[in-house]
């Protein structure tokens, strides 16, 4: 965040809950409707991943309602038109308002898509109901849209994002150079993970570049059986230099601060969550992407007692295992937030 | 960030360059696992013959930082080559962040991900499960070493009292758990038996009323 009112609304709402409401024990969160407090621009954050059915809406729904039980001001946006549920996952059954009402221009201001939860301070703008002959947002909506998203008055968005990475899900992970990538300890999520992170890797260089010509080559690069022989991004990075030097130097300035972060749900074992580690090692030495490894959830038939219920876990069953893993994600969350501020 | 081919032992191994022979033999195993043939992590990524070069190179990085007098030869000649890349560049930074270790990636350690943990109160099944993962411990591992039936230590962790054998047993078993996994057996036990007491004596309560 850069506004000093978005300093503002974060740090006052952190001094309100002292930093230590989030304990790793969720039965003791504190907080209170202070929507007034919250001032100015939010913090965004998408949760993509490239699968579905790793968990994305899980975590976010519960990781939205834990921050908003912590007194933060909290706004949970569903960025899936074709697969919206983050509404179900969150216990709103029937919304009235959707992100499909500004896909199809019948709502300009985001502000007025938001509905209330029955959880407090946790707001939420809801994708139902898509127009099924256009359900994705034009390239200039996309840009509306996230434009719309920066000036959401709250601490925190969280975006929920669909499967696979087609250009929305793609535009709507970059609103942060640390967005979460969810995986599943599973072949078929790793695989994708890769692909989404590398998507989302290359997308951004290529809008950083300004020259043309290096932008057409960063193009040729993203094809993985190009004939010019690029196959990592330091292959890439020496021909950009070979090109244009200060690209060059934009093109490692940006490929640095791309930072995704990873959380990988429904772990059962220690090898599962020692994955998170061998990811990002995998990620640092293949793609040179420097991953951080922000936490798993574990398996836990809470979850699923939560999901059929439509309520999010943190409030069915706060003292489960489950909840408490997100908790402490939550946590961290808030820790790097506040130290992303203090820079 | 440097491709694979141009890092050093330390970066190859994902540690600084202060890192403890524990931290080392740590970040070794990991990587181990991590670049095994039949890795999650590198499914859909490593191409033939690459787990071979990459396991080479970390024996290599393993072998010589975990021998002193090897590490202290192989650091000397690391700082001589950043005062010469320094000098050659005439940036007399690069030597220093080469020194302090400043361009090193994290250790590779589990305990990163857990600096807001601070759990205190009891020690039910649940915690003890969560501290036992946090270690990257298997069930297995504690059954090899207490020679616990394994289907036990799930009971434990899962709290299923009626299945668990008689008191005085669970509370060795909780004790070699506590143990292997590094926690204070006698707090622990304490703690874990004061609970399996309590909801023991409920269920014979509930089951008295119920006749």
């Amino acid at each position: 965040m850069s506004s000093t009112t978005a300093i503002g609304g974060v740090r006052a709402s952190a001094e309100r809950m002292g930093g230590r409401s989030l304990s790793a024990d969720s039965g003791q969160l504190g907080g209170g409707p202070d929507r007034a407090e919250s001032q100015g621009r939010a913090r965004l954050i998408p949760f993509g991943g490239g699968k579905g059915g790793v968990g994305k809406t899980f975590i976010a729904a519960n990781l939205a309602a834990t921050l908003a039980r912590a007194g933060y001001q909290v706004v949970a946006v569903d960025g899936d038109l074709e697969g919206a549920n983050l509404h179900t996952a969150i216990g709103v059954r029937r919304p009235r308002r959707s992100v499909a009402d500004f896909v199809s221009q019948r709502e300009e201001d985001l502000q007025k898509l938001m509905e209330d939860t029955a959880i407090q301070n946790l707001r939420l703008i809801p994708a139902t109901r898509p127009n099924l002959a256009h359900a994705q947002p034009s390239h200039a909506q996309r840009i509306q849209f996230i434009r719309a998203l920066r000036q959401i008055d709250a601490d925190f968005v969280l975006l929920d994002l669909g499967a696979g990475t087609d250009v929305t899900v793609m535009d709507y992970f970059m609103v942060c150079e640390n967005g979460v990538v969810v995986v599943a300890p599973e072949p078929t999520s790793i695989e994708n993970a890769y692909s989404f992170m590398r998507a989302a890797f290359y997308r951004r260089l290529r809008l950083s570049m300004v020259s043309h010509d290096v932008r057409k080559l960063v193009g040729i690069a993203m094809d993985e059986r190009n004939e010019r022989g690029i196959r990592t991004p330091y292959d890439l990075l020496r021909e950009v230099e070979s090109l244009d030097s200060a690209e060059g130097a934009r093109f490692v300035r940006s490929m640095r601060a791309f930072r995704p972060r990873l959380i990988v749900n429904g772990v059962r074992s220690a090898a599962d969550i020692k994955l998170g580690f061998s990811i990002r090692s995998v990620c640092r030495k293949y793609f040179a992407i420097d991953v951080e490894y922000l936490g798993y959830v574990n398996h836990d038939e809470a979850a699923r007692a939560s999901v059929r219920a439509c309520r999010p876990l943190v409030d069915t069953h706060p003292r489960s295992n489950a909840a408490i893993y997100l908790t402490r994600i939550a946590r961290k969350i808030v820790a790097q937030d506040q130290t992303e501020e203090a820079r | 960030m440097k491709p694979f081919s141009e890092q050093d032992h330390y970066e190859a191994l994902e540690i600084h360059r202060g890192a403890t022979a524990e931290e080392i033999e740590r970040a070794y195993r990991m990587a181990l696992s991590t670049y095994a043939e039949d890795s999650l992590a590198g499914y859909s990524v490593f191409g033939e013959g690459d787990v071979a070069a990459m396991r080479e190179r970390i024996e290599l990085a393993y072998r010589t930082l975990s021998n002193d007098a090897a590490r202290q030869a192989y650091d000397a000649e690391l700082s001589n080559e950043r005062a010469v890349a320094a000098a050659l560049a005439d940036a007399p930074e690069l030597a220093e962040s080469g020194a302090r270790g400043g361009a090193s990636p994290d250790p590779a350690g589990l305990d990163a991900l857990d600096e807001f943990d601070e759990e205190s109160g009891e020690f039910d099944g649940p915690r003890l499960r969560r501290v036992r993962l946090r270690q990257g411990i298997e069930l297995d591992e504690i059954a090899r070493v207490t020679k616990v039936n394994p289907t036990y230590l799930c009971f434990l962790e899962e709290e299923r009292f009626g299945e668990l054998p008689a008191a005085v047993y669970v509370r060795g078993f909780v004790m070699g758990y506590a143990s292997c996994i590094g926690l204070d057996a006698h707090q622990v036990a304490g703690s874990y038996m004061k609970r399996y007491e309590e909801k023991r004596g409920s269920r014979k309560r509930s089951l008295f009323s119920r006749h």
